[in-house]
């Protein structure tokens, strides 16, 4: 059974939005988990999070400082702007719209109830007071929908773009996410040296990994050993290494994956050469750019070859 | 018995569940009686229930707005409409007919003309009507059939009979509702189910399935089947979506397709294009393929008529079936029946004024007031006059209408439709309703157990159209007794 190019494209954004609905979820709620247990005066600002979301232009077009209500407001309850949650989901649930023929029928139900349910709580979640149980509810409701997909999926093309989607959304949210950890940190080196284990350990929570990463590591959180096991724990779902061995996976089944496969091993080949311990936060920064420009290459190769092939 | 039914009157009209002396009818007694004793707020949670599943379901329609366009939940009434399967019988039979006469004509009109020639229909309706494709011309499709769906249009009058008020041969939609409005009511009014011989629906799909693959050109165990769609901005995408999905086959927009040169028709893949032996066209002809219709049209896919001309893909409905979709054509069907297949007619026909013949029009003029007066060619219940509801001033612009342009309007006699009792806030209330079966033609024929039932939810009204305020009951074709 073959899949229309349109269908596979709609896929694959299907599940980047529902990835970064929920990667925003963990995002904010484990930045909120931090910001509580940050001694006074040494407070973080809330407008990091606008900057791992690459979304300070659009975000001070609208508002003029990055502070807690704004930016909560900004990425959990408006609509119209691409960093929001309520944003990624109606897109996923658009693409579902346009996909139902290819896709389990709950699918459509089970996205058209977090649509409806990220409408309506939304807005009244931004206060401190509901905003955990929204965010964890999102997060759930995604989780559900994924499961529902993994068990019930035939693994053919529309899951193999599925998963890819999935995939190459996750590894870039999470390389975001240790961006912040190398630039919050560079930018207070030394001097907060206190903090830095909360830091670490939030953005692992963000991931769901502390746990893991407390039983295969062991308690103490440092820098250089969360960057290791996040981008490399061949073990680890929510790892750089993960993603990328998962996304192989999937495309070597495919016609014309040549230039996927090189982009691909290019990616793992630069995973292999890093080296924390001897990096400084510069060096970490520049080398989580640079992934990160890989990832968009390898999201345009896709595209070209799959999605958007010269008249056949 | 709850309060909501204690008030119920049939008035006039003739009821599908409740006769004249209020007791229930017999096919429908079972549901009636357990719906009686629902209390009154038991009856209002089964409605949100039913509200819920619709909005958790996606079930939604399109409406066309100047503000642009909106999704709306689909409106449905929890009482279901019941009707015995030995009356039911009679009128898949009367439709079986109809949609094969039907095809005889499309198919004569096409080829060799013999029912023009003989003067039974006046080759001049046919042959100058926008309906009629010239470029359909000498085509003739496997096993002689045009229209392979068909959605006609059924009333009641007061007497109880069944007419039928239309057919619709070009991109009849419904089906999919007709479907969900069984699921609905599985979920909310389960105990309905339990003593009750209703025959299923759900097997719609594979029969459109079987309908459709009987049609390729190539022979192949599992012919390449796609849905044609507008995009989802159609009322009727969720239709498209639900029945490509109910036949496992690729809903396709224009985009996805091109026609190579060899003819074949091809869909765009991530393994390459691949051929398409069959296409189930949600999309009106006219905008179908730029190349022979209209040039403007973003929708279709160019070359599609010459690939289906060539032979190498079948389109259901064939293009150019419209020809006999055409309230004019509609007063000629039972000649129709009696011309192809020697038969007399098994289903009523609604007497037709044709304004195009002087007698009539003389007569429509003076009675208008009385009549409904319809274009020949529009659907969705657009620009059609209700006599008895009409304003003078709405009855003089029609006329003039009709001196304009006689050829474009036909009247009817202002039928009395059926009624049923339906859930209006807090009471059960008499509403207009109608039917809409849908029948399948193929190398053999088939029609839904039950069909799509309409209903006015305003008080008096007789428009049942979803886009003005129609809402929908679940329809049961029911055996034995209950």
């Amino acid at each position: 059974m073959t899949m229309l190019s349109s269908v596979a494209e709609r896929l694959y954004w299907m599940a980047r939005y529902l990835e970064r609905a929920e990667d925003t979820a963990r995002l904010v709620a484990a930045y909120n988990h931090l910001i509580m247990d940050i001694p006074r005066g040494s407070e973080l600002g809330w407008d990091v999070l606008i900057r791992i979301l690459d979304a300070e232009p659009a975000f001070y077009a609208s508002y003029r400082v990055g502070n807690e209500q704004n930016v909560l407001r900004y990425l959990m309850a408006e609509q119209d702007n691409v960093s929001s949650i309520p944003f990624a989901v109606r897109w996923a649930r658009e693409n579902v719209r346009t996909t139902r023929d290819v896709l389990p029928e709950e699918t459509w139900e089970q996205i058209n109830e977090l649509y409806l349910y990220t409408n309506d709580t939304a807005e009244k979640s931004v206060g401190r007071r509901n905003r955990q149980a929204f965010l964890e509810e999102i997060v759930n409701r995604c989780q559900l929908i994924n499961g529902m997909l993994a068990s019930t999926l035939p693994r053919d093309h529309a899951y193999r773009f599925l998963r890819l989607g999935h995939l190459l959304e996750r590894s870039d949210m999470t390389t975001r996410l240790m961006d912040v950890g190398a630039g919050e940190i560079l930018a207070r080196d030394g001097t907060h040296g206190a903090i830095d284990p909360l830091i670490w350990a939030s953005l692992l929570q963000a991931l769901s990994a502390f746990g893991a990463y407390r039983r295969m590591i062991g308690p103490l959180v440092e820098a250089g050993r969360v960057v290791d096991f996040v981008f490399r724990e061949a073990m680890l779902p929510r790892s750089v290494a993960f993603c990328l061995a998962g996304a192989r996976e999937e495309l070597k089944p495919l016609k014309s994956h040549q230039a996927a496969l090189r982009v691909l091993d290019r990616g793992r080949r630069k995973l292999s050469r890093l080296n924390p311990d001897h990096m400084t936060r510069d060096e970490l920064h520049r080398y989580i750019d640079e992934f990160q420009s890989l990832l968009s290459e390898l999201h345009g190769v896709i595209t070209a070859t799959w999605f958007h092939p010269d008249t056949p | 018995m709850n309060e909501s039914w204690k008030s119920y009157q049939t008035g006039n009209f003739f009821d599908e569940l409740i006769t004249p002396k209020g007791q229930p009818r017999a096919a429908a007694r079972g549901a009636i009686r357990l719906l009686q004793q629902l209390p009154l707020e038991e009856m209002a949670a089964r409605r949100a229930a039913a509200e819920l599943a619709i909005r958790e379901m996606g079930i939604s329609f399109t409406v066309y707005t100047e503000g642009g366009n909106i999704d709306r939940a689909w409106p449905f009434d929890i009482i279901p409409r019941v009707i015995s399967a030995r009356q039911w019988q009679a009128v898949s039979d009367g439709l079986r007919q109809r949609s094969l006469a039907l095809n005889r004509f499309i198919d004569d009109v096409y080829n060799k003309q013999s029912i023009l020639a003989d003067g039974v229909v006046p080759a001049e309706v046919v042959l100058e009507s926008g309906n009629y494709k010239a470029p359909c011309a000498g085509m003739s499709p496997r096993f002689g059939v045009w229209a392979h769906i068909c959605g006609s249009d059924l009333v009641r009058d007061g007497d109880g009979k069944f007419y039928v008020l239309e057919d619709n041969l070009r991109v009849p939609s419904g089906v999919s509702y007709m479907l969900e409005n069984r699921e609905i009511t599985k979920r909310v009014l389960p105990e309905l189910f339990e003593n009750y011989s209703i025959l299923p629906v759900d097997d719609y799909p594979s029969k459109l399935y079987q309908t459709l693959a009987s049609l390729s050109p190539r022979e192949r165990r599992r012919p390449c089947i796609v849905v044609l769609t507008p995009g989802i901005y159609n009322s009727a995408y969720f239709e498209h979506a639900y029945l490509a999905q109910g036949m496992g086959a690729e809903l396709v927009e224009g985009s996805d397709l091109l026609v190579a040169d060899d003819d074949c028709v091809y869909m765009r893949t991530v393994d390459g294009p691949v051929r398409v032996d069959v296409i189930y066209r949600r999309i009106d002809e006219e905008f179908m393929d730029p190349e022979a219709f209209r040039p403007d049209s973003m929708l279709g896919a160019p070359g599609l008529m010459r690939a289906w001309k060539a032979g190498k893909v079948a389109i259901a409905n064939a293009p150019g079936s419209g020809v006999a979709d055409d309230k004019v054509i509609y007063a000629y069907v039972p000649e129709m029946i009696r011309y192809y297949l020697k038969e007399k007619p098994l289903l009523a026909s609604v007497p037709t004024y044709l304004c195009m013949r002087e007698k009539d029009r003389e007569y429509v003029l003076n009675n208008l007031d009385k009549l409904v007066v319809k274009p020949a060619n529009e659907s969705g219940g657009y620009g059609i006059m209700v006599g008895p509801h009409s304003s003078a001033a709405v009855r003089r612009k029609f006329a003039r209408l009709i001196e304009e342009n006689p050829r474009n309007y036909v009247a009817q006699p202002t039928l009395s439709l059926s009624t049923a009792p339906t859930y209006i806030d807090d009471a059960v209330e008499p509403r207009h309703l109608d039917l809409r079966p849908f029948i399948l033609q193929g190398e053999d024929s088939w029609v839904t157990p039950g069909g799509l039932t309409r209903v006015a939810l305003v008080k008096g009204s007789l428009v049942v159209n979803s886009s003005q305020g129609g809402g929908s009951k679940d329809t049961w074709i029911v055996e034995g007794k209950a």
